[in-house]
């Protein structure tokens, strides 16, 4: 079931964390909330879950209005930061607790319970208790009893933020697997944009308790359409210039006393725009490269980071810029070196400021 | 309000809960507050000005207070000072002392203290054999005495807790910094420590303050706060309905003025305390492992004497108030067991009665207020915290004259007593609830929710297995101090609904030390006998969760 928001508004006192926020997550979607804490994605997620009251608006279920629905009557499966799993009962009886909540009894229970822990390959702990497992485990486990129950929709709140890195990827692709497998509609919240490139289908970036942009990782990637964004999903340099004239797809701008040309994201006419330029999509090189826009700058700091070097390049006019060289000979370049930045207009947008 | 809201269960437990505690905690203490204003022969509170007796109870009360106090403090911080740091010999010993005061009921303390140093006691006849003559036991010297020998132990309990989550790493910096180690204790620590000892003192304070048991039985020619209201409402004939009321409100409002002071000290002390690696006790060895083992030991000696007597006396054959002491029999015990086994039934009865109900309302009432706050639950808070203001005889005081006819009559009925421990020992249980209620995160109930079960099933499957072992202990601490409870229910109870401390009390009154030994005893094996099984059998961890 697709899940279908419409003009939500949640208030907590006085202070209004989400306002008029529409949103449409179709049945299957694995759909990513992104945005730092504070953001109201996580009120959001809660809301859906019917945890937090909605002020105005409505949320529904493939079609059916559940807004004014109790959280346990909305067959939802939720898994949680701090895995939430009760301390006093075996892994087993975790899992079975949302199916005899439904009344399931008996082999039918047991059976679901060891398929869904066979399933997330834990198969042999069911009678351990929470407090034996690792944090990867308890995550596994949560994740197997907020889906035995076939929920309508799968709500994860920030369930990777307390495992460790590498951990975090593994389960990563656990919980992908099994959102595919069951092909069910996921709303998961994080404020961490890895995360969210890579797992999901669509990603609302969050801000204010708005959703500010709403798109498939490479859309957000690619084509911020705001600072906001552009800043917040992946570097980026962010700088106001002033345009001077667009052609169709183009636009000629002035910053530092330079005039460039970058791709037009301005959505309509303008006087002022922000350049957005990701850090890997500036080239550093000795002499002015054919096919780039090039300008002469001098590299300023310089961090090595194995796998790629972070310069920070000084351009005529004083505008300071962050380049990211990968491949053969990205850690050349040495403070002070009088260089040529260049970068493809098509790389290069301006948005509105 | 959210009309999704009054669907769920909790805002109905919230309106019940406020409810029961306004008609049984704030109507009674209205009732009071306003009997003091309007009575027959005008304000209480103008009577109270012409009546030299009350006016001596007070200041004697608050005198006693002050002196019981600084006993306490000064035995109680040095014990606990060098039980935190150092090891020495019969160091487990000290540590057993906050059993021994959960154990031992007031009242048999003060009736030890009267077979060992009182007219007929074992040591003032001794020496009177001898030839010496010691003043009078009954008075300033019994109450000091007595009363400091049994609250130092709050003093310890809260300094040797404030020690153990003393950092340390404080005092070595200090003496980094190039102060000498005793110095740099007192300059570092002594700051640090400081709220608890002064919130303990305080809590001492308030129990000499609201003490009744040692007070009527040893303060005999000192007038006494809790003794003169006492006296106002059982006083044959008229009950003097006014200035027993007067008299309660002023108690009341002397212990709440302390707690408002408690309250200052930690809201002030709290970024004092950091918490932090506590010091390893270092050994005491020589001369002053010696002094430190002996000092310890007289204070924990005198702390289990009444233990030792009563175990004694119980045995011991008496004729009228003369011990004799050496010859033995069973006769005591049998008039317990056999004779008169009332009290024994009826104490079993009330304080198991009270324990369930008390544990219960306030295992659900912490419940709703940390876990499902809404617009009154601050105030069911604030309510069920007023008990803690009300000492054991102004809780009577207000319950007899509450309900005495009027809307709800329980004058002369069992419920009543029930009551009157219910209502005194919420708190703790209230307390105790939200203390383990915080450490549940919301996530777990809510995990429960999304699972399709209801909140009020999430409630009894999830959250009470959680809080079962806290619970538990609870319960044990409740009834420890149900069982031995007197000041409030002995202004309530009726003929044949005598319980253990009760009968005691009496029996003292009439100067039957082997009686009231015997009494005494079973009633200490019947507050202990659930303590043993909960930390043997069940493994309850009675102390740590407190």
């Amino acid at each position: 079931m697709g899940i279908a928001i419409s003009n939500l508004s949640v208030r907590y006192g006085a202070e209004t964390v989400i306002s008029g926020l529409s949103l449409d997550i179709p049945q299957g979607c694995f759909f990513t909330l992104l945005g730092p804490s504070g953001c109201g994605k996580t009120t959001l997620l809660r809301t859906i879950a019917g945890f937090a009251p909605a002020s105005g608006g409505q949320i529904r279920f493939g079609g059916r209005d559940v807004t004014e629905l109790p959280p346990h009557k909305r067959a939802i499966g939720m898994v949680f930061q701090d895995y939430a799993l009760f301390p006093d009962k075996t892994v087993a009886d975790n899992v079975a607790y949302g199916l005899r909540a439904r009344g399931e009894k008996g082999e039918g229970v047991e059976r679901k319970v060891k398929a869904a822990l066979e399933r997330v390959g834990l198969g042999h702990l069911l009678s351990r208790h929470p407090a034996a497992l690792s944090g990867g485990q308890r995550q596994r486990v949560a994740l197997a009893r907020a889906l035995v129950i076939k929920p309508t929709v799968l709500l994860m709140d920030e369930p990777l933020s307390n495992l460790d890195a590498k951990l975090r990827v593994q389960i990563r692709e656990t919980i992908i697997e099994l959102q595919r497998e069951a092909n069910i509609t996921t709303v998961f919240v994080t404020h961490d944009q890895e995360e969210a490139l890579s797992m999901s289908d669509l990603i609302g970036v969050m801000n204010k308790g708005k959703v500010e942009q709403l798109g498939t990782p490479q859309q957000i990637y690619a084509t911020p359409r705001t600072g906001y964004v552009a800043d917040f999903v992946g570097a980026a340099n962010r700088t106001d210039v002033a345009v001077r004239s667009t052609s169709p797809g183009l636009v000629e701008f002035e910053v530092a006393g330079n005039r460039l040309l970058a791709t037009d994201a301005l959505e309509g006419p303008a006087e002022h725009g922000l350049l957005v330029l990701r850090p890997e999509d500036l080239k550093i090189s000795s002499a002015p490269v054919a096919g780039l826009q090039s300008l002469p700058a001098t590299i300023r700091g310089r961090q090595y980071l194995g796998a790629r070097t972070s310069y920070s390049v000084e351009c005529a006019g004083g505008l300071v810029l962050n380049a990211e060289l990968h491949g053969a000979g990205h850690d050349a370049f040495l403070p002070g070196a009088s260089v040529h930045l260049g970068f493809d207009p098509a790389a290069a947008r301006v948005i509105r400021s | 309000m959210n009309p999704s809201l009054l669907r769920s269960p909790w805002p109905w437990f919230s309106a019940l809960a406020l409810a029961l505690l306004g008609v049984f905690v704030v109507y009674p203490l209205l009732y009071i507050f306003t009997a003091s204003f309007f009575g027959d022969g005008g304000s209480g509170w103008v009577q109270l000005m012409h009546d030299g007796r009350s006016l001596a109870a007070i200041g004697n009360t608050l005198v006693l207070a002050c002196v019981v106090t600084l006993c306490s403090t000064l035995i109680g911080v040095p014990l606990a000072y060098v039980s935190a740091r150092f090891r020495f010999r019969g160091k487990l010993l000290i540590t057993l002392l906050p059993l021994i005061t959960l154990v031992i009921p007031e009242v048999v303390t003060a009736q030890t203290w009267l077979m060992i140093l009182g007219n007929n006691g074992l040591i003032t006849r001794f020496l009177k054999g001898h030839g010496i003559f010691l003043p009078s036991f009954y008075g300033w010297f019994g109450l000091i005495t007595s009363m400091s020998f049994i609250y130092y132990t709050y003093v310890y309990i809260g300094t040797v807790a404030a020690i153990g989550k003393f950092d340390a790493q404080l005092e070595e910096a200090a003496q980094s910094l190039g102060t000498a180690p005793v110095r740099s204790r007192f300059h570092v620590m002594l700051p640090v420590i400081r709220p608890a000892i002064l919130a303990s003192a305080l809590l001492v304070f308030t129990m000499v303050v609201g003490n009744f048991a040692i007070s009527t039985i040893l303060g005999h020619n000192v007038p006494l706060l809790s003794v003169a209201i006492y006296q106002a409402a059982v006083a044959e004939g008229a009950s003097n309905l006014t200035m027993q009321s007067t008299l309660a409100s002023t108690s009341v409002l002397i212990v709440m003025g302390l707690l408002f002071v408690n309250r200052r000290i930690i809201a002030r002390g709290r970024y004092e305390i950091v918490q932090g690696r506590g010091a390893k006790p270092q050994p005491l060895k020589g001369g002053q492992g010696v002094l430190v083992s002996a000092a310890a030991g007289v204070v924990v000696a005198i702390s289990l004497l009444p233990l030792v007597t009563i175990a004694v006396g119980a045995f011991t054959v008496s004729r009228g108030p003369v011990m004799r002491w050496g010859e033995w029999t069973l006769d005591n015990m049998a008039r317990v067991f056999i004779t008169a086994p009332g009290p024994l039934v009826n104490s079993i009865l009330f304080a198991g009665i009270a324990t369930l109900i008390s544990v219960a309302f306030s295992t659900l009432v912490s419940y709703l207020v940390v876990k499902k706050p809404n617009l009154v639950t601050p105030l069911i808070d604030y309510v069920a915290a007023i008990p803690l203001a009300l000492s054991g005889t102004v809780l009577g005081v207000g319950l007899l004259a509450s309900f005495n006819g009027g809307f709800l009559s329980l004058t002369g009925t069992s419920t009543i007593i029930v009551l009157a421990y219910v209502i005194r020992r919420m708190p703790f249980g209230m307390r105790n609830g939200q203390a383990i209620l915080h450490n549940i995160p919301n996530s777990i109930e809510e995990a429960s929710i999304s699972l399709g079960s209801p909140p009020f099933r999430t409630f009894l499957r999830v959250v009470l297995p959680m809080m079962l072992p806290a619970v538990a202990s609870a319960a044990i601490l409740t009834w420890t101090t149900t069982v031995s409870e007197l000041s409030a229910s002995l202004l309530v109870y009726s003929g044949g609904r005598e319980t253990l401390p009760i009968q005691i009390f009496r029996l003292i009154d009439s100067g039957l030390m082997a009686y009231a030994s015997a009494y005494g005893l079973v009633l200490v094996a019947v507050i202990l006998l659930p303590v043993v099984i909960a930390t043997t059998v069940f493994k309850v961890d009675l102390f740590g969760s407190k």
